[in-house]
């Protein structure tokens, strides 16, 4: 049923290069390098907390408070803080830099139960499709994320510009 | 014999984000508040609001509606506000209020009022809307946030505002499955963020898209929904049948205003607000004397923009009433004003700043 | 379910149907609509059913969204009982 509805003209898809574009998101040359932020926030809407928490002002949303995120790339050591305290759940850490084959991509998750480190999932792009397997490498949920865990996974390289999360791990009923 | 008659230097109708900033702000300052709330237990909407906030520091950016809802209440608390909760404010006249708590009436004798009632969610009507099952966002949103009930395991969620995207997650949060999110307009309504972590989670959001019908015996089992054209008509073919329990109806808000309306307030019909909205200025002063208003019914937005309000009528009051100087009075206002401003930026804000303007700059203020 | 028993205003079960056959006998706004129909004079008093009644009388006689007002509201907006109002002295 969800596949079908998926392939409905109209359906709503997040814009690639939308995002690509907005000034959050690192360019292909960074996110080759480093380990790196990606923030997917492409909408001017009246929100900083990005940059209030970046110890080393590498975020920048100043005035007006709808600036669009723009991060220095070269002022961020990808510490990650900003990830848990985005509302919109918008913020990623890409390492592409994990091993030879792979790539790491962190993510807020705030559904329940939290997967285990170790376990092995399926990772899913940003229409929630099953995009490779993957596996939890690191699952933080301390309690100054205020209930925003961040899950860490392993995936093969190629999928680390599409894969943005975790199929929810709550029990799915298989005959449907 | 209860005492029929209680005088209140300050009486805030409304104990949501917009009444309880008012309160806290208005009694740090020394003026006697009683809050009036028809429910068990304070805080509004705030109390169902579990996202984190979006806006800047001095709005409680990331921080958890609820958190912000236990925060002001602490605030009430040290500044001794008074609370009258499972209170129905029934009537307004002039300075008298009637109220009705543990089956008896009084009458409330003010200075001033706040009235700080809140929105009522709007109605969509298609066969079956009656059947159990079809419900307001906000309701499902009580349901499982506040009495932590699932209203259903299998949802259609109709509206893709902020409402309807952010509903949507928090019925995922509590385990019950989005079917999909349909949205009549071409576009979808509320935050890209939203939706698109709701997106991640598989749910298609079908724009160009109506709910034709929800069908059941007794309560909902099926919701039939289809394409629609640039008129709104449904196109021949493209209805199909999604089996859900729970229909959500996200499709707007409206100021809860009818003690405005009572009290004799002038209004304005501004849809953009969502309704006809009841005329303030620039304090949150109503045309009628000593009556104020603040948050959703003085139009609506959201519950940052609401406290905000809230603060500003608070200060007001309290400068009228003589706890404040008017030079420290303005000061505190002109701050407030800004971080209203600044929740009014943007493509999503601009058109509520504008219907803003055109009630605080109305000739009915003079 | 047919479109005609479409239910409008829940607490007084008026149909559609009976709303707009008010409507085509005069009744051109909401006050004169609840006085013909009993639409929006229940528990909820209107908060559900105004903007369906003011979108019905709007498509039917075009009068501008803007200018279908509220029906007046009068005290008590909320239900009270009588026994209450009764043990009130004030009132």
């Amino acid at each position: 049923m969800k596949d079908r509805l998926k392939s409905t003209p109209g359906a709503w898809v997040i814009s690639r290069e939308i995002l690509e574009a907005s000034p959050g998101y690192p360019s292909k040359e960074e996110l080759k390098r480093k380990p790196v932020i990606v923030i997917e926030c492409p909408e001017e809407i009246p929100c900083d907390p990005c940059e209030t928490i970046c110890p080393r002002g590498a975020i920048v949303v100043g005035e007006p408070i709808t600036n669009l995120p723009r991060i220095d790339q070269d002022k961020c050591n990808a510490c990650g803080l900003c990830i848990p305290i985005c509302p919109g759940l918008a913020i990623f850490l890409v390492d592409n830099t994990y091993s030879e084959k792979e790539a790491t991509v962190s993510f807020p998750y705030e559904y329940y139960p939290l997967p285990k480190e170790g376990d092995e999932v399926n990772a899913v792009n940003r229409e929630g499709e099953i995009a490779c397997k993957a596996k939890v490498l690191k699952v933080r949920d301390p309690k100054s994320h205020d209930h925003t865990s961040v899950i860490t996974i392993v995936i093969p390289k190629e999928y680390s510009n599409q894969v943005r999360g975790i199929e929810l791990q709550q029990k799915v009923d298989k005959n449907e | 014999m209860g005492k029929e008659t209680m005088n209140v230097e300050l009486a805030v109708v409304g104990g949501g984000p917009a009444g309880l900033a008012v309160a806290a702000k208005a009694a740090s300052y020394g003026v006697q508040v009683t809050v009036f709330d028809e429910n068990e237990r304070p805080g509004g909407q705030l109390f169902k609001q579990i996202h984190k906030f979006f806006g800047s520091k001095e709005h409680q950016a990331g921080i958890r509606g609820h958190d912000i809802g236990y925060s002001l209440l602490s605030q009430c608390e040290e500044f001794g506000v008074k609370t009258m909760l499972n209170t129905v404010v029934w009537g307004i006249e002039k300075n008298m209020l009637g109220i009705q708590n543990n089956g008896r009436t009084y009458t409330i004798k003010t200075k001033k009022t706040i009235i700080a009632t809140g929105a009522s969610e709007n109605p969509l009507c298609f066969p079956g809307w009656t059947l159990s099952g079809v419900m307001g966002a906000g309701a499902a949103q009580t349901m499982m946030n506040v009495h932590r009930v699932q209203p259903g395991q299998k949802a259609l969620m109709v509206g893709s505002g902020n409402v309807g995207l952010i509903v949507s997650y928090q019925l995922l949060l509590a385990g019950i499955k989005v079917a999909a999110i349909v949205e009549a307009l071409p576009k979808i309504g509320g935050y890209m963020v939203h939706a698109a972590k709701i997106r991640r989670t598989g749910v298609p959001i079908l724009t160009s898209a109506t709910i034709c019908e929800a069908r059941g015996e007794n309560e909902v089992e099926e919701a039939v929904i289809a394409s629609i054209d640039e008129k709104g008509n449904v196109m021949e073919g493209t209805q199909r049948v999604l089996p859900v329990d729970l229909i959500c109806i996200a499709v707007g808000l409206r100021p809860l205003a009818e003690l405005c309306w009572m009290a004799g307030c002038k209004f304005m019909f501004l849809p953009v607000l969502g309704d006809h909205v009841p005329i303030h200025d620039e304090n949150m002063r109503s045309t009628v004397k000593d009556i104020y208003v603040a948050g959703d019914v003085a139009g609506i937005e959201e519950a940052s923009t609401a406290m905000e309000e809230g603060r500003l009528a608070g200060i007001a009051v309290a400068e009228e009433l003589g706890y404040l100087g008017s030079e420290e009075a303005d000061e505190k206002k002109n701050l407030a004003r800004k971080r209203l401003e600044s929740l009014r930026l943007g493509p999503f804000g601009d058109t509520r700043a504008e219907a803003k303007r055109k009630l605080t700059e109305s000739e009915v203020n003079r | 379910m047919s479109k005609k028993d479409l239910i409008i205003c829940r607490c007084e079960e008026v149909t559609e149907e009976e709303i707009k056959k008010a409507i085509r006998e005069g009744a051109d706004n909401v006050d004169a609509v609840k006085r013909a129909t009993r639409a929006g004079m229940g528990l909820c008093q209107s908060h559900t059913c105004y903007t369906l009644i003011v979108k019905i009388i709007h498509e039917m006689t075009g009068k501008p969204i803007k200018e279908i007002l509220p029906a007046t509201h009068r005290s008590p907006i909320r239900p009270i009982t009588a026994e209450i109002l009764a043990k009130s002295k004030n009132m």
